[in-house]
């Protein structure tokens, strides 16, 4: 069964791009724009693998995560976001211990490995 | 007969005797005459020396007379010429006298004349003094000037409104006491630590280098620019004179430009995320050679221009003093390996050789972004500033407390005259400007405001065509 990746993307031409790669590994992929989008998303059905931007407008990323939390949904998160202070990463973690990944300037490289391991 | 004889013979006799006895007199009588005649010769000696020496007085007393005469002479010239002078001063006293008379005169005259003067000179000096008073009451920043104390001794009109108190309130009182000051998280601070406290001991200006809180007499703050200055009147220092500014509208502004930072490079960033992840997912696909390459080349540049807002942002944070640094454990090497790669296409390009020697387990409890920020920026710089097959050595050690991480290039170095300007924004050494274009001079002054964040300190001894040795310390 092919996995399914939610993205949640704000800047519709990233999160279009980012779908279109993600399509073309035979990846099945759903794209939202704002953080309700993607709660609503996630009630309909858990994803295998939510990329999640936190600058988002209606419901930001950390409302997002702590939403999946309320839920206790079983889900993995990649959080993709250009704010990658310590602050911010520490509030993702408190809001879902585990499966977290915050994208930093340096390890671009890094992130298809990530979201590979996800979707083994 | 006989007795005839006889008696002829006793006259002669008698005669002889008297005879005898008259030549005996005359003899005696000549005697005496010849005695007398030697006295008198003697008398007449003496009488000729001391005729001689009457001469001779006579003559010495004769130049005497000659001498007092030519004297009284020369007495009379000069009586004649002091009468002369006398009646030239007499005349001329006279003159002066009626100089006097006239002067009196001209004096009661201008007496009057300055009189009138004074009058309007005070006029003139009331309106000066006004005047004086109105530039003072009219300064849009506030003033106070204290004794040497820090006792204020007056204050202007602004002062009076920024801080609402009213002059008399305040004078004679401590500044210190009057004004409280804090810093941005609210902290008192104390008296011995206040620019005034700091100018009248050490005699020399102050100024704010962060931004500090003033205290109204209602308790509300507003931000200040405060600069203090000693007073002196001639070389005793009687006092001081503290000038200082609301800049709540500067802030503002500060902030409106800050939010527009983060906003613009936010705008920056979107776009320039999904082209490096475009690039990035591209060159995990089988490409050709020269694709590949192409590829590669795209992603490197649209990392450095991340790696450029990415700057430009944090110098908009550490200027705004906003930047608190936020630990955690950093594995060195890790780090130290993903910087590296970051430069590894220029170093290549370059023919540079870059060696990394860390402990491979060696841990650090730091702020990584910002560690990672200084040592890509040393890392940057001496690759940039290193010549054609030259060599970077990047060490790193424990030394106690402290990490020690020296980054030595074989570069082009740093002029002696010019080292101390490195921290310098903006600042480039004037002998890599043209074989190196590209550079802004504000990784380095970037560096040594973040090495201060991240309680460290950084050094560099550099030679000229030798090469730079930066070492960074910082607590572990």
């Amino acid at each position: 069964m092919k996995k399914h990746v939610l993205i949640a993307e704000d800047d519709t031409a990233l999160a279009d791009m980012m779908g279109k790669v993600l399509s073309k590994y035979n990846i099945r992929v759903t794209i939202t724009y704002n953080g309700k989008e993607t709660v609503e998303a996630l009630e309909k059905e858990v994803p295998d693998l939510l990329l999640l931007d936190i600058l988002m407008p209606v419901l930001d990323g950390h409302g997002v995560l702590k939403f999946i939390r309320e839920k206790s949904m079983e889900c993995p998160v990649i959080v993709l976001s250009n704010l990658s202070d310590k602050k911010t990463r520490d509030k993702c973690k408190e809001m879902k211990a585990q499966n977290y990944f915050v994208k930093n300037d340096l390890d671009d490289d890094d992130l298809w490995p990530a979201i590979e391991e996800y979707l083994h | 007969m006989r007795k005839t004889i006889h008696s002829a013979s006793d006259g002669i006799a008698l005669k002889l005797k008297v005879l005898a006895k008259e030549k005996e007199d005359v003899r005696r009588k000549l005697v005496v005459t010849a005695r007398e005649k030697e006295d008198v010769r003697r008398k007449l000696v003496i009488t000729a020396k001391k005729l001689r020496i009457k001469a001779a007085q006579l003559a010495v007393t004769a130049r005497e007379k000659e001498d007092v005469r030519n004297k009284l002479v020369k007495t009379a010239e000069k009586l004649r010429l002091k009468a002369t002078q006398f009646a030239a001063t007499a005349k001329e006293k006279e003159v002066v006298r009626r100089k006097l008379v006239i002067t009196a005169d001209e004096l009661r005259m201008s007496r009057k004349t300055l009189e009138k003067k004074v009058l309007e000179r005070t006029k003139d000096l009331e309106k000066v003094r006004a005047k004086d008073e109105a530039i003072l009451a009219s300064i849009g920043e506030g003033l106070v000037a204290t004794d040497k104390n820090g006792r204020i001794l007056l204050v202007n009109k602004a002062c009076e409104k920024l801080l609402d108190w009213k002059e008399g309130e305040m004078q004679g009182k401590l500044l210190s006491r009057v004004i409280p000051m804090t810093d941005s998280t609210g902290k008192i601070i104390v008296e011995s630590e206040r620019l005034i406290t700091k100018t009248l001991k050490e005699r020399s200006i102050s100024t704010t280098t962060t931004t500090m809180y003033y205290k109204r007499k209602d308790g509300t703050s507003f931000p200040v620019a405060i600069t203090v200055a000693p007073i002196f009147i001639g070389k005793e220092l009687i006092g001081a004179v503290k000038v200082f500014r609301d800049i709540t509208k500067e802030k503002e502004i500060e902030k409106a430009r800050s939010e527009f930072m983060s906003i613009a490079s936010h705008q920056l960033r979107t776009p320039l995320t999904a082209i490096r992840w475009v690039l990035s997912s591209l060159k995990r696909e089988n490409l050709t050679e020269e694709q590949a390459k192409l590829v590669k080349t795209a992603h490197e540049t649209s990392m450095n221009m991340a790696s450029t807002i990415r700057r430009m942002l944090m110098i908009s944070h550490l200027e705004e003093d906003g930047m608190e640094p936020e630990l955690e454990q950093v594995v060195l090497q890790k780090e130290l390996e993903k910087i590296s790669r970051l430069h590894d296409a220029h170093r290549q390009r370059n023919g540079l050789e870059l060696a990394l020697q860390c402990p491979e387990d060696l841990m650090v409890r730091t702020d990584k972004q910002l560690l990672i920020e200084i040592l890509d920026n040393l890392l940057s710089n001496a690759l940039k500033y290193t010549p054609r097959g030259g060599k970077v050595n990047v060490s790193v050690a424990k030394e106690g407390e402290s990490i020690r991480i020296d980054v030595a290039d074989t570069g082009y170095g740093i002029p002696q005259e010019e080292q101390k300007r490195i921290p310098e924004k903006f600042f480039r050494a004037s002998n890599v400007a043209s074989p190196v274009e590209a550079g802004t001079g504000i990784g380095l002054y970037m560096v040594y405001n973040i090495v201060r964040l991240i309680g460290g300190t950084i050094s560099f001894v550099s030679q000229e065509n030798k090469g730079t040795t930066f070492t960074l310390l910082f607590p572990s």
